[in-house]
């Protein structure tokens, strides 16, 4: 099971293309408000979540989460079911 | 104080209730600067089909999705009036109550027997049937498989429905539903809802309906397609990407609106299932909405006739198609999926398709702006929706101006920026 600070990265990391005026990413950002990624591309980025870990994240779960660190814990806790 | 009555409009937050919408306002503002505002104008006067006027000038429709061109039909219109001389101007009722009349039940036999289906329900908008019908479908240990194109109606209809589970896959992709009909796991007595859509309104594109079919077949899943943007326009007969794809009898729950090749407002859901009519009980926009006005369910019936019978429609509107995207794509524009009666070319940025978007209005020609969230990839677009009723002249107009658009880019974008330096 990956780490907490693994999935930090791998969301960094996928977030990147998306994150177009290149703002810093930290656990307190937030996805929509801060980093400017709009509500599709959000859910792109899930999707790529989603292949990369095996698992599925329900929409009613994304809906829930507004921070780069929100994500981090919703995955940790859907990769632990 | 808060409230709209009150002299201050800041809540105990210190923040007006409309704070949360300043990102939008400024960028609302940007696309408002640019001339008129692609998201709220309106036309001076519509004189058919494909001809509209905005002051003294004469405008040439290509954005309405009015596919067959049938709003001017004569035999809708007659239809409508005499309903409304019949009937009235509106039932003031829903169709639980006194709302339901003779003409909505022959128009849902009607459109049930054109799919061969047992069974439809009609409904007051298009974008209440999937609201209605995929609410009541789904039920709380219920698993929800959308394509991540969905429709916004598709996705509302996820947020109204009982079931805690919604899961998106890649864009008309059957081998990536596959895998996630695989990875998910479904509570017992719970099944899986596959929604996709036969024609994809922004980008114009084809889903592989056969082949969601054949996956859903194996995993016991159950398949609703929303046909809005393809009934009346695709298949031998009219039916829909369903029906030229050979699958209509594959299709569990097949939805469809009367605001596009159907000429009026509304919208139906047809099923094979024998229990389908069960769901008049338990929909809440079906229930708890007034229904369709008889002149907009005569005018569909009238449509729906001339769908039925006059196959000239859906061949003259794919000539135009095909000649409208063939001379878009010689001139280079980026188009986002081939042929069919939605040409969407993407365009670099959403300030510069808000200013093509106002210099080819400017020029006679309507089209739709597009842009994010709304659009599939975050794009922006000019989106053209052809029409049975346009004429090769018309898309030789529609043609010439986008060559113009083409060759003024430069000057296009210098006087975009200028309006926008004058209005700060």
């Amino acid at each position: 099971m990956p780490t907490d600070s693994e999935i930090f990265d791998k969301i960094c990391e996928l977030l990147r293309p998306y994150n177009v005026k290149n703002k810093p990413i930290l656990r307190s950002s937030g996805i929509m408000s801060d980093l400017e990624v709009d509500s599709t591309a959000v859910f792109d980025l899930i999707m790529e979540l989603e292949d990369h870990y095996d698992i599925s994240v329900p929409m009613e779960v994304i809906s829930d989460v507004k921070t780069v660190g929100e994500l981090v814990a919703a995955i940790q806790e859907l990769l632990a079911q | 104080m808060s409230g709209i009555g009150g002299t201050a409009s800041e809540g105990p937050t210190g923040l007006d209730i409309f704070s949360k919408y300043e990102p939008l306002r400024q960028r609302a503002s940007v696309v408002s600067k640019l001339g008129i505002d692609p998201f709220n104008m309106t036309f001076d006067d519509i004189m058919g089909p494909t001809r509209g006027r905005i002051g003294n000038r004469e405008i040439i429709l290509a954005g309405t999705n009015n596919y067959l061109g049938l709003t001017y039909d004569e035999g809708a219109r007659e239809a409508a009036k005499d309903a409304i001389d019949r009937h009235g101007t509106g039932t003031t009722g829903s169709r639980i109550a006194n709302g339901s009349y003779t003409e909505h039940a022959k128009l849902e036999a009607d459109l049930a027997e054109h799919l061969g289906k047992p069974s439809c329900i009609v409904f007051t908008t298009g974008y209440v049937t999937n609201l209605a019908a995929m609410s009541g479908l789904a039920g709380p240990k219920d698993v929800i498989f959308i394509d991540a194109d969905a429709h916004a109606c598709i996705i509302d209809g996820t947020r109204l429905a009982t079931n805690k589970t919604t899961v998106r896959f890649r864009h008309n992709n059957p081998e990536d539903l596959d895998k996630r009909l695989s990875r998910q796991e479904l509570d017992e007595g719970g099944h899986a809802l596959v929604v996709i859509e036969g024609l994809y309104s922004m980008f114009g594109d084809i889903a592989p309906i056969a082949e969601f079919a054949e996956v859903c077949r194996r995993h016991g899943a159950y398949l609703y397609v929303d046909e809005a943007h393809s009934y009346g326009v695709f298949g031998e007969g009219g039916r829909g990407i369903a029906e030229e794809q050979g699958c209509l009898d594959q299709v569990d729950f097949y939805s469809g609106t009367f605001s596009k090749s159907l000429a009026s407002v509304g919208g139906f859901c047809a099923s094979n299932h024998p229990e389908f009519e069960l769901l008049r009980k338990v929909m809440r926009p079906y229930m708890f909405t007034a229904s369709a006005a008889p002149s907009n369910i005569c005018a569909a019936q009238a449509a729906l006739d001339a769908i039925k019978t006059r196959p000239e429609l859906r061949q003259n509107i794919k000539a135009r198609a095909a000649q409208l995207h063939a001379g878009l794509d010689e001139m280079g524009f980026d188009l986002c999926a081939p042929a069919s009666p939605v040409i969407a070319a993407r365009r670099p940025n959403e300030a510069q398709a808000a200013m093509e978007w106002n210099w080819l209005l400017k020029e006679g020609v309507y089209v739709n702006l597009a842009v994010p969230p709304g659009t599939p990839q975050s794009s922006s677009l000019l989106r053209i929706s052809v029409s049975a009723a346009h004429t090769e002249a018309d898309v030789n107009a529609i043609l010439s101006k986008f060559r113009a658009l083409k060759e003024n880019g430069n000057a296009i974008l210098a006087d975009g920026m200028a309006r926008l330096q004058a209005a700060e």
